[in-house]
């Protein structure tokens, strides 16, 4: 699960996708431009790409000395036809907000319901985000959120996870369609 | 750690598949035994899935600040308008 990367902190990241835009950006906005898309819809696509290229990158799918901006390209044209297509099947005239990551299946109900955890729970949620998004090495999480060492960090992220997990199941009472 | 605690270590091991094998076992035992086990395996994949939910929202935040950053630039920010004149 958690392994190793070198984005432990907001800053490192924030580097990442300076350079990563400056990059990548102005060759994905020629493609949509040339694929008839707007300002708007380009800066959505890319910053999807982005996060599915963080999200790989985090999780070891993929190293940060691949062609950065080449593989941007790709998940920049694989959004685009995958907005296009579904745009004139559901929506032809209505560009919405949506976000196309495919592992991203949760319900309406969900965002209430991560709506109230951020607001009850902001810590807990930071630190999870740290361990099983961000996949932090532990060492790091115990540093930035202040605990003696490796081990009351473990400890603090399973109390979170309970927290966190009662939590869903006594508001999923309350948000009768929130499903896995 | 406590036995709660432990049970969502055991959990996240079974979801994730990085336990050792032979906890797995008896993991996989226990399930068949404890229905309520079982909840709470799901239970656990719900409260995995909005924390990737909280990560992607804050994610989203963090490359919108890093975008507004470099539009502040004008070289920049005209380079990628003329695009779409």
């Amino acid at each position: 699960m958690a392994q190793q990367n070198n984005f432990s902190s907001a800053t490192n990241r924030k580097e990442l996708f300076i350079g990563l835009y400056k990059k990548a950006f102005p060759a994905v906005a020629k493609y949509i431009s040339k694929k008839g898309g707007n300002f708007h819809e380009a800066k959505d696509i890319f910053q999807d790409a982005l996060i599915v290229y963080y999200e790989k990158l985090v999780n070891g799918s993929i190293n940060l000395n691949s062609d950065e901006q080449s593989y941007l390209m790709g998940i920049s044209k694989h959004l685009w036809s995958k907005r296009f297509k579904e745009n004139i099947k559901y929506a032809p005239f209505n560009i919405g907000e949506d976000v196309f990551i495919e592992q991203d299946n949760l319900t309406p109900s969900s965002d209430k319901l991560l709506y109230y955890l951020e607001t009850t729970g902001q810590k807990c949620m930071d630190i999870l985000r740290a361990f099983y998004y961000d996949n932090w090495p532990v060492t790091k999480i115990a540093e930035i959120f202040g605990y003696s060492g490796v081990r009351s960090a473990t400890v603090q992220k399973y109390k979170c996870m309970e927290k966190i997990r009662e939590t869903i199941k006594e508001r999923s009472l309350a948000y009768e369609d929130f499903i896995e | 750690m406590r036995t709660s605690l432990n049970e969502i270590k055991l959990i996240d091991e079974h979801i994730f598949n990085n336990g050792a094998p032979a906890d797995a076992v008896l993991f996989d035992a226990m399930l068949v035994l404890d229905p309520s086990l079982a909840e709470q395996v799901l239970w656990q994949k719900n409260a995995h899935a909005i924390i990737i939910q909280y990560g992607r929202k804050q994610l989203k935040t963090e490359i919108a600040s890093v975008h507004e950053r470099l539009f502040d630039t004008p070289t920049f920010r005209q380079r990628i308008l003329n695009l779409f004149k």
